[in-house]
This record gives C-alpha cells, structure tokens and sequence, in this order.
C-alpha cells in the first residue's frame, strides 16, 4: 500500500470529508489527515510550514464552493507562496457550472502543483490520485 | 410780231409755279418752267434741244402714250445729286388756235416724300399683320353709323372662316359660346357702344368648324366731337395658354394636395435657411399658419441649440450637394416640446442647375421611439430577470446535486460494507444529507415564493412600532449576548411595505448583526430611518466583524454565500430579504469595515404599489 505522509482535506461539508477519509483508508497509509472547513484555514497553515520549515502535504483535497477563501482563491494564494515541494491538488465539485471547468483549465499551466478536477460523487480514489502523473510518466 | 408773242409767251412759262414744259410733236422740249428744268436739273440757259426720253428713260411706254394724244400720267424717278427723287408727270395734248395738236403739254410733280410715306405705310402694315400673326392677335372695327363690321385675316382665322368672309356684330355675338360666354359679350358690347366703356375679357367660342376656344376679347370706343363714331378691339386665341394655366393650376392642385395630406412634415429653405414652402403638416406642428412661416428660419422657431444644429445641416447640404437621407434628430420647439424626427435634407436646384435651396422631409417618430423605449426597457427588465433565473437554476442545481452526490456516495459504501459499526456511522450520514436536502428545499421554495407572487400587498406601517416587535421577540436572544439597541426611528414614521416582508427584513439584518459580533467589544446595534424625497431609508449598522468588502463585495447577498466561519451561517437570509426587498421595488446596500463593523441601508420604495 502506498505510503504519504502529509493529506490536506478542505470542504466545509462533513459528509464529502467523511468520504474521502473513507475513500483513503484502503489506497494509502498516511497518518497525518489534516481537516479544514475552508480555504483560509488550510492556507494559514501552509504559510506557517513555509515560514518555519515544516512538512508540506503530499496530497490536497480541495472544496470550490467555500466560505471566507474558497478553493479558486486558495489556489491562488498557493501559487503565489511559491512552495518548492509539488503537491497533488485534486479539486473536488459537485458544480457542473462549465466556468469551473474553464476556470481549472486556466489555472492549470499557471500552478506548478499537479491539478486534477473532479466532479462529485466520487465512489473510489485511485492510487494515481495521490502521485504525481509527470514523474510517473 | 411773232417774236414777241412768242417771248411774252416764254417769259409767262418761264415764271409758272407749277413745273410745266411744252414738247413739240417729236417729244423735243420747247420751252419750260424755271420750276421744271430745276426739278429735272437742267441750267436754266439750257438749249431747248433736249428729247423728253433722255430725261424718262425708265418709262418703257412713253412714245407710245404720247402717239396717242390723250392725257395721262407716269411715275418715274431721276438721280439728283446722288439722291433718287420720285416724279409724276402728267402729260396733256398742246391745242394752237385752231385746236389742231401742235405737241405736249408736261407738268411734273416732285413726288419724293409721298412716296416713302407710301413705302413706309407698306411696310408698317407688313409688320402688323405678321406681328397679329405670330401673337394670334387680331382686330376688329366697327363703324356705329353703318353699322359695318370689319374683321382683319386673324380674327377670321381665329374664328375659322374664310377670308371672304363678311360679319356683322350678331353673327358675331353668336360665336362665343352659349351661356356664360355670350352674355357676357352681349352686355360688354351694349355697355360699349352705349356707355364707351372698354372692355378686355377672357371668353369661349365656338369657330365655325366647331371648335371650343378660348380668346381674350378686347374694345375701345373711339369718339369724335364727343360722339362714339367707331368702336375697335383686338381679338387674341389663348385657348394654349389657357389649357396650359388650366394644366399647371391643375399639377399645383395636385401637389398641394399631395404634400398637405402626407403624414410628414415638408418644406422648403432658401440658401439662408429660411423657409420659403410649409406643408400642413409643419404648420400643425409647429402650431402656426403659413404666412407664419414663411420667410422664418429655425432660430425663430426652435430651440438655440437644435436650430444651430439644423444650421449645420443645411449648409453642409448646400456645400456638399450630398443629401442628408433618414437621420434620427431631436427637435425641441421653444415651448420646449421634444420630438423625435427621421429628417432628410435634399438639395433643390434651379433651372439651371444651380442649388437654391434645399427641401426637408421630416417624419415624427416620437411613438416609435416610445415604443421603442418601452420595448427596450421591457427587454432590461426580461434579461435582469433572465439571469436572476439562470442564477438560480445554477443553485438549485449545485445545492441539489451536492446533496445527491452525497447521497450516491454515501449508498456506494452502504453497499460494500460489511461492519455493522460502520454501517451505522454511514445511515447517520445520510439521515444528515437527508435533512440537509430537505432544508435546501425548503430555502428554495421560500425564494421561489417571495419571487412569483404577483400580487404584493403594501400596506401602511409605522416603522418604529415594526422594529420594537422583531425586537421583542428577540429579547432572549439579546440579553444573551448584552446587546444595546439604540432604535432612532421616529416614532410616527410610516413606509409601505408587505408587513411579513418587513418582519423578515428587520429580524435578518438584528440577528446578522448579533450573530457576526465582535468578540472584543459589546455589540452595539444602530437603527436610523431618512426619507429622501420619494424613498426611505433604514439603515442598521453594528459594531461587529465587518465584511472585506473588496474580496466579497458581489457575493454578500448571493445564495449559500457565508463569510464566517460560524455552525449557523448557512448562507440564505441576506439572499432571501434582497429578494423580498427588490420584489416590493426597493433595494438594499451594505458599507462595512474589517473589525469595525457594517451598516446595511435597505431603500424602500414608496411609489410603487
């Protein structure tokens, strides 16, 4: 089984985290599962792990629709901390509102991090969910 | 003897006044005149052997005439000093004693003068007739004491008849036409021959071949020793010009009518943008008559501004020659009324192809244009609510399909698991998603109420009264949270709204304002109420966490839109009073600060029912 030592989970719904804790379980080992309620709260912590040198998550499960800092601000407040380590963001959403699509394809050339899009309900996570596809290719 | 009888008789000849010659038999000159030799230019000491044919060599006749000794006369002519003189001679046999025929007796006559008078009268008359000819004037004379008609060659050619023809005055009369015509020809004549009262007067006849013309009759009575002996006129045929008037009169009527009745307004400017030609139209429009008009330009008549664009106009219509075709202007008359014209300005030129002026086609499009603004002002209120619409569609469907999802989601695991503990862990999860559903839906239908009731009763409300309830029924709440109120509202200040409408605007702003307090201060809660002119104005404004503006500004009154991280945001009262607030035809506005607070101002709008 595969093992990673950093998940960021950020959704404000309890049942979409409760999920995906439960989509992980079988995939991959991680024993640090960190929950936000939205984009502000996960970004203060990233920022505190740049500053100060602690272990930036692997993997980045991340809500759109969100109060305070929703995921496309997140996002962007991500890119502009400039974060050496790759992390795999998969974007999660039950929006079928084609501007998210949109909005996902323009920030993917512009983040360096691996941005996958996922529409909801999601039933399994793949192991490829939590890699990165350019090194693996 | 002899010899003195015949010097006594020279010398009698010789002083005659009369220019006289004796011939003998053979046309020799024997003796003549000082007066004669003078006319014919001979010396007066001439020789008498002069042949009187020398002296007449353009009379052909001469020895003829004179073999038969009878009296006549002859018209010949000499040069004298360069200048041809005319002569007439009359020639009588010469009886002696015994009244046997000794030779001629000539006596000539200088005839110059009577005969360029002739010449003159000839072609005087010459001139006449071709000139009564070209013109189709002719004239007519009547003799009152004989009673005799005369008629020159155009009068009959006017009435048709032939040249031989004799009138008299009723075959005259009878030839104007039956009616108006020969009455009136009937009374002019009496009235001229007895009254000598001229007349010239537009008439028909009928000519002998039958024909209908028109003739302008004219007479003058001509007196002599306070009597009218002679009566003259001229008769002219104008049946062309007549049926040409009559054609022109005829297009005038027709161009008259044409452009008084078209539904536009038509005129004509000179080069100084003067107008020179109103329609009915124009003059309706403008509300003043066509002597009005005429003659004023468009700064008499609009208001400075457009008259000075109209201006412009036609002078680039009279530079350019280019015609103005179809522009939408606005023309405001100094009473200040606007209307809305399609205009075009054509250039008008003369005869010779110069511009003269030009002429104006308005067309009053005002209802049009009304229409037109009523059509896009229906069309904004359709796209507003047009994307109000999609906007929603949008939520409903994101908020429905997150729920299914879970749903979906949560029956995939229900399905593959097999511990009891988890199973149950999963059928609360979806007990939950259950009752999230639910409450969305409920949410949904409020909105979709407040946004299809047609039928909105306002009704008069006292605002102070209002407020003090939803503040009563929060009270608990409040005390709580060691709220202060400071209500400013006037206690007699009345707005129209939809009482339930106004619960719910009041209870959602108070408890937004408890619910996002500060936790370093005690909250303190402001109600002020303004009117301004039509609209009221309730603000309420907290000293609580504010909102950053610039980051949410355009989401603070969307659906499931929470800036908080508090258990009971859920994102649906701003959304849902917004909408109650715009349904009764107000509006709502929020001011707020980071840390220090917000202020929401929700308009009222006290026109609309």
């Amino acid at each position: 089984m595969k093992k990673v030592n950093s998940i960021f989970i950020v959704d404000d719904d309890p049942i979409t985290v409760f999920g995906i804790k439960k989509m992980l379980k079988p995939v991959v080992v991680c024993d640090d599962v960190k929950i936000f309620q939205n984009g502000k709260e996960a970004y203060d912590v990233l920022k505190e792990k740049k500053e100060n040198g602690g272990s930036i998550p692997d993997v980045i499960f991340l809500d759109i629709n969100m109060p305070i800092m929703d995921g496309w601000d997140f996002l962007e407040e991500l890119i502009k901390l400039e974060i050496q380590e790759r992390i795999i963001i998969n974007m999660i959403t039950s929006s079928i509102d084609p501007l998210d699509y949109k909005k996902w394809n323009e920030f993917k050339p512009r983040c360096p991090h691996t941005l996958n899009f996922k529409n909801k309900p999601i039933f399994k996570i793949e192991t490829s969910d939590l890699e990165c596809m350019d090194m693996a290719s | 003897m002899k010899a003195i009888q015949r010097t006594s008789q020279h010398y009698l000849l010789k002083q005659l006044p009369k220019a006289t010659a004796l011939l003998s038999k053979d046309g020799t000159l024997v003796d003549a005149s000082d007066s004669w030799l003078d006319i014919f230019g001979l010396p007066l000491k001439s020789g008498l052997a002069i042949n009187i044919h020398s002296l007449m060599e353009d009379t052909d006749d001469l020895a003829d005439q004179l073999k038969k000794n009878a009296p006549f006369s002859i018209r010949h002519k000499i040069e004298k000093s360069r200048d041809i003189h005319w002569l007439e001679s009359n020639f009588n046999p010469w009886f002696d004693e015994k009244e046997n025929i000794i030779g001629t007796i000539v006596q000539t006559d200088d005839i110059s003068k009577e005969v360029e008078m002739e010449m003159e009268l000839k072609k005087v008359n010459k001139m006449l007739k071709t000139k009564s000819e070209v013109a189709k004037v002719g004239c007519w004379e009547f003799n009152v004491e004989t009673e005799e008609l005369y008629w020159c060659d155009e009068t009959k050619k006017i009435h048709q008849v032939p040249e031989s023809y004799q009138p008299n005055v009723t075959d005259a009369i009878n030839f104007y036409k039956q009616g108006f015509s020969r009455n009136k020809i009937s009374m002019l004549f009496h009235k001229i021959l007895n009254d000598g009262q001229s007349y010239n007067q537009r008439l028909m006849i009928v000519t002998k071949k039958g024909e209908e013309k028109w003739v302008n009759a004219a007479g003058k009575a001509i007196m002599e020793d306070d009597k009218i002996t002679r009566l003259f006129g001229t008769f002219q045929d104008i049946h062309e010009q007549v049926l040409a008037e009559a054609k022109i009169k005829e297009n005038e009527q027709l161009l008259t009518t044409l452009i008084d009745n078209l539904p536009l307004n038509i005129f004509v400017k000179d080069l100084d943008s003067k107008k020179i030609l109103v329609n009915q139209a124009e003059c309706d429009y403008l509300g003043k008559s066509r002597e009005e008009l005429i003659g004023k330009d468009d700064f008499d008549l609009y208001d400075k501004e457009v008259a000075k664009i109209s201006r412009d106009e036609d002078l680039e219509v009279i530079k350019t020659l280019k015609p103005i075709l179809g522009k939408e202007t606005i023309s405001i008359k100094k009473d200040g009324q606007t209307t809305n014209f399609l205009t075009s300005k054509i250039p008008l030129f003369d005869l010779d192809g110069k511009v003269n002026g030009l002429i104006g086609i308005s067309m009053d499009i005002s209802p049009i244009k009304k229409k037109e603004d009523q059509l896009r002002n229906l069309i904004n209120i359709t796209s507003i609510q047009n994307k109000k619409l999609i906007n929603f569609a949008h939520i409903v469907s994101h908020n429905l399909r997150s729920h299914s999802a879970n749903f979906s989601m949560l029956l995939e695991f229900l399905k593959s698991e097999d511990q009891e503990e988890e199973k149950n862990k999963i059928l609360k999860m979806l007990t939950r998603a259950s009752d999230n559903l639910l409450e969305t839906l409920e949410n949904l239908n409020e909105v979709v109420d407040i946004n299809t009731r047609v039928n909105l009763k306002k009704e008069p409300i006292v605002l102070h009264d209002a407020i003090s309830k939803v503040l009563h029924n929060l009270s608990a709440f409040m005390e709580k949270n060691h709220v202060t109120i400071q209500n400013h509202v006037d206690k007699e200040q009345q707005i129209w709204s939809v009482p339930a409408y106004l619960d719910s605007i009041i209870l959602n702003l108070v408890t937004n304002a408890i619910k996002y307090r500060s936790p370093d201060r005690k909250p303190v809660i402001t109600i002020n109420a303004k009117q301004i002119e039509q609209r009221t104005i309730l603000s309420i404004a907290d000293n609580g966490l504010g909102i950053d503006l610039e980051r949410h500004g355009d989401k603070i009154f969307g659906m499931y839109k929470t800036f908080h991280n508090r258990k009971d945001a859920k994102g649906i009262g701003l959304y849902i009073i917004k909408n109650q607030i715009e349904a009764m035809g107000g509006s709502i506005t929020v001011n707020s600060e980071v840390d220090k607070g917000s202020t929401f101002n929700v308009y009222f709008n006290e026109k609309s029912e």
